[in-house]
């Protein structure tokens, strides 16, 4: 047994310092099979480092990890050829077009037959939209362009686990959608590790999400589950029309009620009522208010968060204990 | 967690597309595609016309100028046919080992810095490539490239200029070993420069380094003879008296053994140095 308990990727207190300058703490990390798994931090947190060490590219100053339950360090050659790997910015020799880039890259998995090679590498090519530019060579290639080709050449081998470093970071709105849409359609095939900051498309498409702040893991849950609130008060949001007064001394007075914030706009006032037991919040919140017959309720609902709002918490909070 | 993250269901995928996977050498993954890429880069692009032209130009072009522009132009230079096979065997494999170890050096300063700085190198680590099966595969596709167009090319027309100055023939076995003699002090200086390439990230240091053993060790020598016998000094001397069938310089083995032990030394530092290196 490797501990890795059938998870694709599984690191226990794996750790990386640079000449004294720590970049990656302890991390433990549990990355299901199938699943679309964000990796997101600020700038430096670490995840770049993260996705170097399970690649073998960087050896760990501390702690273990396995993918696919091989050791990263002891079988490096033998996960690496299940995996495929997009790096932040990546980088190919610029004499070679992208039909010689794929077809290099698919010789280091496949020794033939040749025809099926050309056949994979065309299909790659379509996939990506690159079919136009196949034969052009690399130094004339845009960002976006770049990026796509890597997206092509980390899935030639049909990699069981596709590792990903800011997939979209250099694309437009259109490349960003495309890469997306790739990796919504590869989940059901394979696992994708990717790390990012555009936190609309992790939103989008992950599962499951890590947050890594100053190297450390700061969060690690499903994705519904941390845009839920995971950690926080459960809170409910209310619009009501009329003189709201009352309606908040009665709240507040509720032994259930943590908090009730109040604000003026769109000739509504907005209740944000902090709770700490959710059922009696079900069953209570808005028959209290509707008791005032002068009230009409245009909204209500439990306040879901947005991821961005999330990670703020979290980074800003992580920081703030920190000074 | 249902799903077995231990089956390579890419294997499988791959099997059923109907493509044969590479066979794994632990070592050497990825040494045949990388050399196949590295060579195609010496003979499947305009490089190798560039080559050709620049090194028989350089040493056979410029033989060519004192063995029959010369004479021409200051007939005192007229000498025998045996005086004229003698100095065209001597410019030969002093261009040779002269040129050919600054070329050397210049044409292979980027093989690994480059890959380094680029970042070409951390992308090939990232598929199933190991690391000594890159150090190798730029160390023999360098030596190919060294072989047919410093060594290769510019011995067989120096051989068609000789015998045209000279209207002898040299035995064509002894001059063959000439030329591996050449290729050895190649060697040396192809090793030394994938080792540096490995240790440095900046090519000042690598070409500074390089061309101070090669242009140091040539004037130590005139003070030192000690030199000679661990640096490839007078590899042309040797290599000259090979093909005439004279007696071998002093200390000519020491330094022919000498040569070959620096050069797996250097192979060998290289594979440890990036086999740790970090990207």
């Amino acid at each position: 047994m490797d501990g890795s308990n059938g998870a694709v990727i599984h690191s226990r207190g794996l750790s990386k310092v640079y000449k004294g300058v720590t970049a990656l703490e302890g991390l433990n990390l549990q990355v299901p099979p199938n699943s679309i798994f964000g990796f997101l931090g600020p700038n430096g947190a670490g995840k770049s480092t993260t996705i170097k060490l399970l690649l073998g590219l960087i050896r760990p100053s501390a702690g273990t990890a396995s993918v696919f339950g091989q050791d990263i360090q002891r079988s490096s050659l033998e996960i690496r050829k299940r995996v495929g790997y997009l790096a932040q910015d990546p980088r190919y020799y610029e004499h070679m077009t992208a039909r010689q880039t794929l077809r290099y890259t698919a010789r280091f998995f496949y020794q033939g037959p040749g025809d099926l090679i050309e056949a994979r590498v065309e299909e790659m090519l379509e996939l990506v939209g690159l079919e136009n530019k196949a034969d052009r060579q690399i130094k004339g290639f845009s960002g976006g362009e770049r990026q796509r080709l890597g997206i092509a050449q980390a899935q030639v081998n049909y990699p069981d686990l596709i590792i990903l470093d800011e997939p979209a970071a250099s694309l437009d709105p259109m490349g960003r959608h495309d890469v997306l849409a790739v990796m919504e359609r590869l989940r059901k095939y394979t696992t994708i590790f990717y790390s990012t900051h555009i936190l609309d498309d992790v939103q989008r498409v992950s599962d499951r999400v890590a947050i890594l702040n100053h190297g450390q893991l700061v969060a690690e849950a499903p994705i519904q589950e941390l845009l839920a609130g995971n950690g926080s008060a459960v809170m409910y949001q209310v619009a009501i029309k009329g003189e709201t007064w009352q309606a908040q001394k009665l709240l507040e007075s509720q032994p259930w009620v943590q908090q009730v914030l109040s604000s003026e706009g769109d000739g509504c006032t907005s209740l944000q009522v902090s709770v700490s037991d959710e059922e009696a919040a079900e069953e209570h919140l808005l028959r209290l208010i509707l008791e005032d017959r002068g009230l009409m309720v245009k909204r209500f609902g439990r306040k879901t968060y947005n991821l961005e709002e999330v990670f703020m918490n979290i980074i800003d909070g992580r920081n703030g204990n920190d000074s | 967690m249902t799903a077995d993250s231990g089956v390579d269901r890419s294997a499988l995928i791959a099997a059923r597309q109907g493509l044969v996977p590479v066979k794994r050498n632990g070592r050497f993954d990825g040494f045949e595609n990388i050399l196949r890429k590295e060579l195609g880069d010496w003979f499947g692009t305009r490089r190798w016309i560039v080559q050709t032209i620049l090194w028989l130009v350089i040493i056979n072009g410029l033989m060519a100028f004192i063995l029959f522009a010369v004479p021409s132009i200051d007939p005192s230079e007229q000498v025998s046919a045996e005086e004229n096979l003698a100095i065209a065997l001597d410019l030969y494999f002093n261009f040779a080992i002269l040129f050919g170890s600054i070329g050397m050096i210049i044409l292979t300063q980027d093989e690994i810095i480059q890959e380094k700085q680029s970042g070409t190198a951390a992308w090939l680590l990232s598929k199933p490539v190991s690391r000594s099966a890159f150090i190798l595969a730029k160390l023999l596709s360098g030596l190919v490239g060294g072989l047919v167009f410093i060594a290769g090319l510019t011995a067989a027309a120096a051989y068609v200029e000789t015998y045209l100055v000279s209207h002898q023939t040299v035995q064509l076995s002894s001059y063959l070993m000439g030329t591996g003699v050449v290729l050895l002090a190649l060697v040396f200086y192809l090793t030394m420069v994938i080792m540096l390439g490995a240790i440095f990230e900046q090519r000042g240091a690598l070409l500074g380094i390089a061309v101070g053993v090669l242009l140091g060790g040539l004037i130590a020598s005139q003070f030192t003879p000690l030199v000679s016998y661990f640096l490839p000094v007078n590899m042309a001397d040797i290599a000259l008296a090979v093909v005439q069938k004279q007696p071998l310089p002093l200390a000519a083995v020491s330094q022919l053994v000498a040569t070959g032990v620096w050069s797996l030394l250097f192979t060998s530092v290289a594979l440890w140095v990036f086999g740790r290196e970090e990207f």
